[in-house]
């Protein structure tokens, strides 16, 4: 019993230097583990943005290889498919350029721009005349 | 006794400054991470990451490109036309080979968490199954056919995630065959 009693009296707390050091550890750990959450989760978001950003595109696409070749240019110069898959992305915007290539041949790019246009993602498909009527 | 009497709490102070230090901490973390729990919750579950969901509807997609149309007609169908009938969980679709002939490919999503995809052909019928998808994944899942420009060329397949939301939605329409 006295041994304890003199091993308590020895104890101290921990020198200012000590705790400070502890903290910058703790600190450390914490902000590099913040950043790594966030950063991964960040990135994980885009990909889901991308892919919907993408589906809309792919859609977009199907519906301008069924227009008429002569009659690509007349087009809407925004998305005619439905784009309910890119709701979730709002604000949104979309445009559709068709530039011709060379005779008989045209480029039709895609775009959907999100998050006040600082993203973006872009499709282009190039169309060309086969004399038939509504083919792609 | 005399180490009892030196103990003592933390003063207000102390405490004070270790609640502020603590609560500034919380602000930063929650100020950091607001716009990314508003954007995940308005987000869908990205379903495309699950590989066999992606594997489905890259088959899926394959099929749909290589079917065969009469004109004017829809590789989807809801009535009976003498030839297929779908409904919003099943497709059946005219493929046609690389070797120049015809088989018929009915992809069947009534059976929870599974997709089969059968194909018949002349007297021998082949099956592929994906296991492991969803549970509720037939109940989210449909099929559906689409005009383009004038015509219901096209396939739609949409699927939402358990919140509702559009995690899926592809047209799919055939490719012309020589």
């Amino acid at each position: 019993m006295p041994r304890t009693m003199a091993a308590m009296r020895d104890q101290r707390g921990f020198s200012l230097v000590e705790v400070m050091v502890a903290f910058l550890v703790l600190t450390i750990v914490i902000t590099v583990s913040l950043a790594a959450f966030l950063e991964r989760n960040k990135r994980l978001q885009q990909a889901t943005e991308i892919v919907l950003a993408y589906q809309a595109l792919a859609n977009e696409a199907e519906y301008r290889r069924r227009m008429p070749f002569t009659e690509l240019e007349s087009q809407p110069a925004s998305f005619v498919s439905d784009t309910q898959v890119l709701d979730p992305l709002e604000p949104y915007g979309t445009a559709v350029k068709v530039e011709q290539v060379k005779p008989g041949v045209k480029s039709v790019t895609m775009t959907v721009r999100w998050r006040s246009g600082e993203r973006s993602a872009q499709l282009s498909v190039l169309r060309v005349e086969t004399g038939a009527s509504s083919l792609w | 006794m005399v180490s009892q009497q030196r103990q003592r709490g933390f003063s207000l102070l102390e405490v004070t400054i270790a609640m502020t230090v603590f609560g500034v901490f919380l602000v930063v973390f929650f100020m950091l991470t607001a716009e990314m729990r508003d954007w995940e919750k308005r987000l869908p579950v990205n379903l495309m990451r699950n590989p066999q969901i992606a594997g489905v509807l890259g088959r899926m997609r394959r099929d749909v490109q290589d079917a065969w149309i009469p004109f004017g007609k829809t590789p989807y169908v809801n009535e009976h036309d003498g030839f297929s009938m779908s409904s919003p969980n099943t497709i059946i679709l005219n493929v046609m080979q690389s070797t120049g002939g015809n088989q018929i490919i009915v992809w069947d999503f009534n059976t929870p968490g599974v997709a089969r995809r059968i194909a018949y052909n002349v007297g021998f019928k082949n099956e592929w199954r994906a296991a492991g998808l969803p549970e509720d994944f037939a109940k989210n899942f449909t099929i559906g056919a689409v005009e383009l420009n004038d015509r219901p060329y096209g396939v739609r397949i949409t699927m939402k995630d358990d919140h509702g939301r559009v995690a899926i939605d592809q047209i799919l329409q055939p490719r012309t065959h020589n």
